[in-house]
């Protein structure tokens, strides 16, 4: 059972924005991969954005570009083209140590594949973030409550290796929360999850965004997860799709409900 | 950047955490470096062998020899030629013993002495040289001895002495008295002077200081490794010094040196035979400066005996003329006014030959070890290659957490710093533990022979140093394509790798 999503206090958390300024501002990105004829046109022009505590699903089918979108957002990709603000960054055309700063104080990345570093402890892999920071206090206190917040105060010196994959999601979860983020980016968080222990992870993140106004961009298959989502965004071919029942259904594909 | 702490941190662990990647990216390294430190340490102890073997900081100005019917007509090196070297700019002013002349003994001369009961008989003419003592000042106990003790013409010093028994085989023999009642053969010497350290003269019937001489640490090369063997003599300890107290302090190797005799053949005719006479000389010390063959003394006795023996033109005629140049750079120029203003030449240096091989075997032996160490960088290169694209996910994970570029790059490339370090070290450590292989081998089988090190090794510190340096070095660039290959790649496709 995945315990309490309370977020702690830390002094370097970046500052929230005020709440009529998005934390993730896109205008017209464009994104494609492979040059010649073997060119693939990933995002064709989009645009949104995402105010500040919003719970976004970003839906679609398989190549719609929602991944390369959310790694956009974080700093992991970069665009061809058009305007990306993350809290008020131009990550595009800021300098990558900003951008890495930014991923490091602000942003939370959760996996579908959980990527923990199976040479480290759950404990390790939680407090890595810390190794990238100048904030030294406390790293190991810190990295305890994490994971005591995902219910794995016992396998702090366990190896990934030794987990089952819903406690490996929650070691990664716990990770991407041990900077207290306030936008968190999880790409297919559930997809290799079983049902009973994804739908656990999504009350977390649910419990997330209520209480501890945690922003949350989450790209997904399932309509369990953008059903309980505040706002969904749906893509298509590389651009934004209506959301109307119809499409949603299509974006969703065969994805479990 | 992420703080340093953290860098050192993570650089250790993932270069632990990996021991074949390290054994592998090391192996080469630690190879390449033992033999850099091996071949410098080496190379630089026969170098240090060598300068004492030939003191290569100096050179010695010598005339050509030249003759007419048999006559030697040779430049004369005098004072005025003494002076003019002086005068050069290479030659530093300052320093009163840069120039310094040399004065052979020009005539025959016969030397006798008892050394650990031995009676030894050597010819001293041509074998005999004299210098500034001023030159030579290699210790407390020769700066005090070696001097020119007859310079005084009324030394209150030089006491009347009674004459000594006539000596019935006109030899001088150094042997102590022998003892009552023994049956050895009868001493003919007798030293009526009251201070052991003087000898009687029978020139002009007074004490005498006896002729303070220094030999060159060749003449000990060579006594032990020729002349202690087949007289079966004792070997000299490295530290002479401390032999020579063993046996009663240097006052203790004396000889008498016969002036104007000889046992060779077609000796010099023209010198005044009538005048032979005996003096007696001491050996006061070992010196760099001496003669490597033969016997060295203030040059003042020798300008005295050329004089007496020979006339006043061999008492002015130098045999050469040392001179230490302010930097070894300017011999050539120094050599060229030579042959051009004076007709002089430098005479041939076999150390400086000897230097100038050892310098080109040096240079190839570095070479070869760089050889072997750039090739341990591009092992190096290529395992990293590797090792980032086996790490790719982990790599996008560092990014996604916060790395920056430059952080995936210094962390790529302290790993390849650490193994570089590592291997450098242990590479020393092989290197110490193959000289020491080789010394004792050296001492074990190897017989002794002049100039023989105790040690065919000398490990400066600043070859160490170098060695470190270079493993470290050439350890990160091996590792900086990868680590750039590392830092520019995205991590989202980092991220997405199977």
């Amino acid at each position: 059972m995945v315990g309490s999503a309370r977020v702690s206090d830390k002094s370097t958390a970046p500052k929230a924005p005020a709440a009529s300024t998005p934390i993730v501002r896109l205008r017209d990105v464009t994104k494609s991969y492979g040059t010649g004829a073997a060119r693939t046109q990933v995002l064709r022009g989009v645009s949104f954005d995402v105010e500040a505590g919003e719970f976004v699903a970003l839906v679609g089918q398989s190549g719609s570009g929602k991944s390369t979108l959310l790694n956009i957002i974080g700093g992991l990709d970069q665009p061809d083209a058009g305007e990306v603000e993350v809290f008020g960054v131009d990550t595009l055309r800021c300098s990558d140590g900003r951008r890495a700063a930014l991923r490091n104080a602000s942003i939370g990345f959760v996996f579908q594949a959980f990527n923990l570093l199976d040479h480290l402890t759950v404990l390790a892999n939680v407090v890595l973030p810390a190794s990238f920071s100048r904030d030294a206090k406390d790293v190991e206190a810190r990295g305890r409550e994490a994971l005591r917040r995902v219910g794995l105060s016992d396998f702090a010196v366990r190896r990934p290796g030794e987990l089952s994959g819903g406690q490996k999601q929650r070691v990664a979860i716990a990770r991407a929360l041990f900077n207290s983020p306030t936008l968190l980016l999880c790409d297919e968080p559930t997809g290799n999850l079983d049902s009973e222990t994804g739908k656990e992870v999504i009350d977390f993140f649910r419990e997330l965004n209520a209480k501890d106004g945690v922003t949350l961009l989450i790209v997904t298959h399932e309509r369990r997860v953008s059903s309980v989502a505040k706002r969904v965004i749906a893509m298509r071919d590389g651009m934004l799709a209506e959301t109307t029942d119809e499409a949603l259904a299509a974006a969703h594909g065969s994805g479990p409900a | 950047m992420m703080p340093a702490g953290n860098l050192t941190r993570m650089v250790v662990a993932n270069t632990l955490r990996s021991r074949r990647h390290f054994v592998l990216s090391a192996f080469g390294i630690v190879i390449g470096i033992a033999t850099f430190v091996v071949f410098l340490a080496s190379t630089e102890q026969v170098g240090t062998v060598l300068e004492k073997i030939f003191p290569v900081e100096q050179v010695q100005v010598v005339a050509p020899r030249a003759s007419l019917l048999g006559k030697d007509i040779s430049k004369k090196l005098d004072d005025a030629i003494v002076q003019k070297i002086r005068a050069r700019p290479e030659v530093d002013r300052a320093d009163a013993t840069a120039v310094v002349p040399r004065m052979s003994l020009s005539f025959p001369a016969f030397g006798r002495g008892d050394f650990e009961g031995n009676d030894l008989k050597f010819e001293v003419g041509g074998f005999a040289d004299g210098i500034n003592p001023d030159y030579v000042s290699d210790d407390e106990r020769t700066r005090e001895l070696f001097k020119d003790w007859d310079g005084k013409k009324d030394d209150p010093k030089r006491v009347a002495c009674t004459p000594p028994p006539s000596d019935p085989q006109n030899e001088v023999i150094q042997s102590p008295p022998a003892p009552k009642g023994s049956h050895s053969k009868p001493d003919v010497y007798y030293n009526p002077c009251p201070q052991p350290d003087r000898y009687y003269c029978d020139d002009d019937r007074t004490c005498h200081h006896r002729v303070p001489i220094v030999m060159s640490p060749t003449m000990i090369e060579l006594y032990n490794g020729q002349f202690a063997k087949s007289h079966g003599l004792p070997i000299a300890e490295l530290d002479f010094v401390k032999f020579i107290t063993m046996r009663g302090g240097l006052s203790a190797m004396r000889f008498s040196i016969g002036l104007g005799l000889t046992t060779v053949a077609g000796s010099n005719a023209s010198i005044a035979r009538n005048k032979t006479r005996r003096v007696e000389g001491v050996l006061v010390g070992i010196s760099s400066k001496a003669m490597p063959i033969g016997m060295t003394m203030p040059i003042q006795y020798i300008q005295r005996w050329n004089r007496e023996f020979l006339g006043e033109d061999a008492a002015t005629a130098y045999s050469s003329i040392i001179v230490r140049l302010k930097d070894r750079n300017q011999i050539a120029v120094f050599s060229q006014w030579l042959q051009d203003d004076l007709d002089l030449r430098l005479e041939d240096s076999l150390g400086e030959k000897f230097a100038t091989a050892l310098f080109v075997i040096r240079l190839v032996l570095v070479l070869i070890s760089l050889v072997i160490i750039t090739i341990s960088s591009i092992n190096i290169a290529h395992n990293f290659f590797m090792q980032v694209t086996e790490r790719r996910r982990e790599l996008g994970l560092l990014r996604a957490v916060g790395a920056a570029q430059i952080d995936v790059l210094l962390v790529v490339l302290g790993e390849a710093a650490l193994i570089g370090l590592i291997g450098g070290l242990i590479g020393v450590a092989l290197g110490l533990g193959i000289a020491r292989g080789v010394d004792w081998g050296s001492g074990y089988y190897l017989p002794r022979f002049p100039y023989k090190p105790d040690s065919w090794f000398h490990f400066r510190w600043w070859i160490v140093l170098g060695g470190l340096i270079c493993s470290t070095g050439f350890s990160v660039l091996g590792g900086y394509l990868p680590a750039r290959r590392a830092s520019t790649m995205e991590p989202a496709q980092a991220l997405t790798q199977n």
